[in-house]
C-alpha cells in the first residue's frame, strides 16, 4: 500500500517535472524562434550593408587602378610625343644652323637690327653676332649710322644682340631669343603633326 | 602693356626685400612679366609692381636673395604672365608658377591665358544651385556645397583641415549627371610633408587623373605664393568655361597668401593697413575669391573652398574677417572638437553654407533634407546648452528630455561628425544617419520637419 502511494507520488511529480520541462523547452523554443524572427531584418540589414560595403570597396580599388593605369599611359605618351617633338626640334636647328649667309640672309639681319634699335630707341647701338654672320652684319651695319660692330662674338645660331652704347639697353634679336620666345608655339605646331591638340 | 618686349635693362637701382627698382626704364608697363637674371645666368621671373619716372619696381617671385645691384639684368618679356592650358594639364602636378613638378614636360598648350583672369561680368552670372557631393557626412548633411559656390573653411594651427582638403579634393562628385568633374588643387606655403601627402592621396585613390596640383611648399620663395593661386584658378577657368567641366578649386592654406601680400606691402613701404596687413587686402582677396561661379550659357561651374588657418584661432582676424565678407558662408573647425579626436572637428554652429537652400531638396538631394538639417542643428544646439547646464548641476540634476538631447549630442559627434578619412558617404547614408539623430528624442520634439517625412524616416528607438 505504502509503496503504491510512493510509486503514484512519484510518478506525480515525474508528470509535473515533465510537463514544467516540455513547458520550459516550449516557451524557449518559442522565443528563440521569436528572436530568430526578429533577428533576420536586422541580419538582412547587416548583409546589405556588408554587400553594399563590399561594392564600395570594390569600386574604390577599381578607381584606384584604372586611375593609376590611365596616369602612368598618359605619361608614357608623353614622354614619347617630347621625344619626338625634341627630335624634329634639333633637326630644325641643324638645318638653320647650316643655313645658306648668301641671299635674303643679309635682309633678315638688316630687319633684326632695324627691329632692334626700334625697341631700344637709340640708333647709337653696339652690335654682336657669331663668327659665321661677322660678315654679313659688318657690310648691313654700314647702312645704320651710329651703329658699330663688338669685337666680341657671341655663341649663337645666327641673328645680333643690340646693346645701346651706355650699356643700359639690350636686345637679343639671335636666332635662339626668337626661337625660344615662339617654342611653346612652335611645341603646339609640331605636336599636332603627331595628332596631339588638335 | 609694352608694343614690343625683350629689353633687357641692366641698371638696377635698388634691390629691396622681393623688389628689384630698375633705373632708365621706358616702355613697361603695369604687370609686364620680367625675367630677372643673375650673374650666374639664373633666371627668375617677376612682375612689374609699378612703373613711372623712369623707373620700375619688380616683384622677384623667386626672392632676390644672391642678387646684386652691378651684376643683375632685367628683360621686360612684354607680355603678363601667362599659363599655358589644355586637356592635358590633367593628372599634372605642377609648382607654385605652374612649371611642371612631376618630371614630365610642359603640357602641349591650348591657349595661353593671363593669370589674371578676366573678371566675370556680374550680369552673366548663373545663380549656383546644384549639389556637389563631397562624402563628407557633415558638409553635404548641414553646411552643403553649391556648384558655383565659393565657401571656405576656417581652421586653426595643426588642426586637420589638410586631411579634410585632400578628403574631398578625392571623393567629390556632382550626382545626377554625366558632366565631367575636376579637382585643382593649389597647396600655398604648406610643408613638404603635406604637399607630398596631397599628391600620394590623390595618386593613391586614382583620383589624380581628373586634377591638377599645384605645390608651392614652405621651403619656396614667399612671393610665389602671390602666384599659386592664379595659376590654379587660370586653369580651372579653362577647364570649366572652355572644356564645360565643373571644377573644384581647393586652396590651401590662403593665411600664407596673405602673409606673402604682407612682405610685398612691407617692402614697398606701404601704409600697413590692421595687423601689417596692407589695406588693400580685402581687394586683393575678392580677385581670387571672386573667380568663382557660374555664367550663363556656358555649361561648367568653378566651386572654391579656400581654407585659412586663424592666427591663434581668432576669427576676428583681418584674413578670415575679410574673407567671410566676400565669400557664401563658412565652414568653421572647432578647437575643442579636435581635442576630443573627432575628425572632421566641423563646428556647425558656427558653420553655415549661405546657399545650401538652393542646392537641396527635391531633384538635387531628398525632399526632407533642409527640414531634417535644421531639426539637427536645433538639437545639437540644445545639446549644447544642456552640457553646459549638467556641468553646473550635473546629470542627476537634468529632466528626462535633457538626457535625450544629450544623447542626440553625442551621437551626432560620434556618429554623424566623425568618419574616416577614407570614408565616403552618400548623401542618402548621410541623410539616414541625421533620421538616427532625430530618432533618439521623442516626436513631440520634433518641430521642423513635416508630418509626412516624419512617418516615412522615423523610427523611434
Amino acid at each position: 500500500m505504502a509503496n503504491s502511494a510512493l510509486e503514484t507520488t512519484i510518478s506525480k511529480i515525474l508528470e509535473q517535472t515533465e510537463k514544467s520541462v516540455i513547458s520550459n523547452v516550449e516557451s524557449a523554443l518559442n522565443e528563440s524562434l521569436k528572436t530568430l524572427d526578429d533577428s533576420v531584418p536586422k541580419l538582412e540589414q547587416e548583409y546589405d550593408k556588408i554587400l553594399a560595403d563590399g561594392k564600395k570597396e570594390a569600386d574604390k580599388i577599381e578607381k584606384q587602378i584604372m586611375g593609376s593605369a590611365d596616369i602612368e599611359a598618359r605619361n608614357k605618351q608623353l614622354m614619347a610625343l617630347e621625344d619626338a617633338v625634341d627630335k624634329v626640334f634639333s633637326k630644325a636647328l641643324d638645318q638653320i644652323a647650316n643655313a645658306d649667309r648668301s641671299g635674303d640672309y643679309s635682309n633678315l639681319i638688316k630687319t633684326m637690327i632695324e627691329e632692334a634699335t626700334q625697341i631700344l630707341g637709340t640708333s647709337e647701338i653696339s652690335v654682336s653676332t657669331n663668327a659665321k654672320d661677322k660678315d654679313v652684319v659688318q657690310s648691313t651695319l654700314s647702312q645704320f649710322s651710329g651703329a658699330e660692330l663688338s669685337s666680341d662674338t657671341i655663341d649663337c645660331l645666327g641673328g645680333v644682340v643690340v646693346k645701346s652704347k651706355d650699356g643700359a639697353m639690350t636686345f637679343d634679336n639671335t636666332i635662339d631669343a626668337r626661337i625660344e620666345r615662339l617654342k611653346p608655339l612652335i611645341r603646339k605646331e609640331i605636336a599636332s603633326k603627331f595628332g596631339v591638340g588638335e | 602693356m609694352t608694343a614690343e618686349g625683350g629689353v633687357q635693362y641692366s641698371k638696377i637701382a635698388e634691390i629691396k626685400g622681393p623688389l628689384v627698382i630698375v633705373d632708365d626704364v621706358e616702355n613697361a608697363a603695369f604687370d609686364e612679366l620680367v625675367e630677372v637674371e643673375t650673374k650666374d645666368g639664373e633666371r627668375r621671373l617677376g612682375k612689374v609692381l609699378e612703373v613711372g619716372n623712369g623707373k620700375a619696381i619688380v616683384q622677384v617671385f623667386e626672392g632676390t636673395t644672391g642678387l646684386s645691384i652691378a651684376a643683375t639684368n632685367a628683360k621686360f618679356v612684354g607680355k603678363v604672365m601667362e599659363m599655358p592650358v589644355s586637356r592635358e594639364v590633367l593628372g599634372r602636378v605642377f609648382d607654385g608658377l605652374g612649371r611642371p613638378k612631376d618630371g614630365l614636360p610642359d603640357p602641349i598648350a591650348d591657349k595661353f591665358i593671363d593669370i589674371n583672369g578676366e573678371p566675370m561680368n556680374p550680369e552673366q552670372r548663373e545663380y549656383p544651385k546644384d549639389f556637389i557631393q563631397t562624402g563628407v557626412s557633415v558638409i553635404d548633411g548641414m553646411i552643403t556645397l553649391v556648384r558655383g559656390q565659393k565657401l571656405p573653411i576656417f581652421s586653426g594651427s595643426g588642426m586637420s583641415h589638410n586631411l579634410l582638403a585632400a578628403q574631398i579634393a578625392r571623393q567629390a562628385s556632382v550626382i545626377g549627371t554625366q558632366d565631367d568633374f575636376a579637382v585643382v588643387f593649389a597647396a600655398i606655403g604648406v610643408q613638404y610633408s603635406e604637399a607630398e601627402y596631397f599628391r600620394r592621396s590623390l595618386e593613391e585613390s586614382g583620383a589624380l587623373k581628373r586634377s591638377v596640383l599645384f605645390l608651392n611648399t614652405a621651403d619656396d620663395p614667399a612671393i610665389e605664393r602671390i602666384i599659386t593661386p592664379r595659376v590654379a584658378l587660370t586653369v580651372a577657368e579653362y577647364l570649366a568655361f572652355e572644356l564645360g567641366m565643373h571644377v573644384l578649386v581647393i586652396l590651401t592654406d590662403m593665411t600664407n597668401y596673405a602673409e606673402a601680400l604682407r612682405e610685398i606691402s612691407a617692402a614697398r613701404e606701404e601704409v600697413p593697413g590692421r595687423k601689417g596687413y596692407p589695406g588693400y587686402l580685402y581687394t586683393d582677396l575678392s580677385t581670387i575669391y571672386e573667380r568663382a561661379g557660374k555664367l550663363n550659357g556656358k555649361k561648367g561651374s568653378v566651386t572654391q573652398v579656400p581654407i585659412l588657418s586663424m592666427p591663434s584661432d581668432d576669427i576676428t582676424h583681418p584674413i578670415p574677417d575679410l574673407t567671410g565678407y566676400i565669400t557664401e558662408g563658412q565652414i568653421v573647425l572647432g578647437r575643442d572638437l579636435f581635442r576630443q579626436g573627432v575628425y572632421p572637428p566641423v563646428n556647425i554652429l558656427m558653420s553655415l553654407s549661405r546657399l545650401m537652400k538652393d542646392g537641396i531638396g527635391e531633384g538635387s538631394t531628398r525632399a526632407d533634407h533642409g527640414e531634417i538639417s535644421n531639426q539637427v542643428y536645433d538639437a545639437y544646439s540644445r545639446a549644447q546648452e544642456v552640457r553646459a547646464l549638467a556641468g553646473i548641476v550635473g546629470k542627476a540634476g537634468l529632466t528626462e528630455i535633457d538626457l535625450k538631447y544629450m544623447d542626440v549630442g553625442d551621437v551626432f559627434e560620434n556618429e554623424f561628425l566623425s568618419q574616416a578619412t577614407d570614408e565616403n558617404r552618400t548623401i542618402e547614408e548621410t541623410l539616414g544617419i541625421l533620421w538616427k539623430i532625430v530618432s533618439k528624442l521623442p516626436k513631440n520634439e520634433i518641430t521642423k520637419i513635416k508630418d509626412k517625412y516624419v512617418e516615412q524616416y522615423y523610427k523611434e528607438e
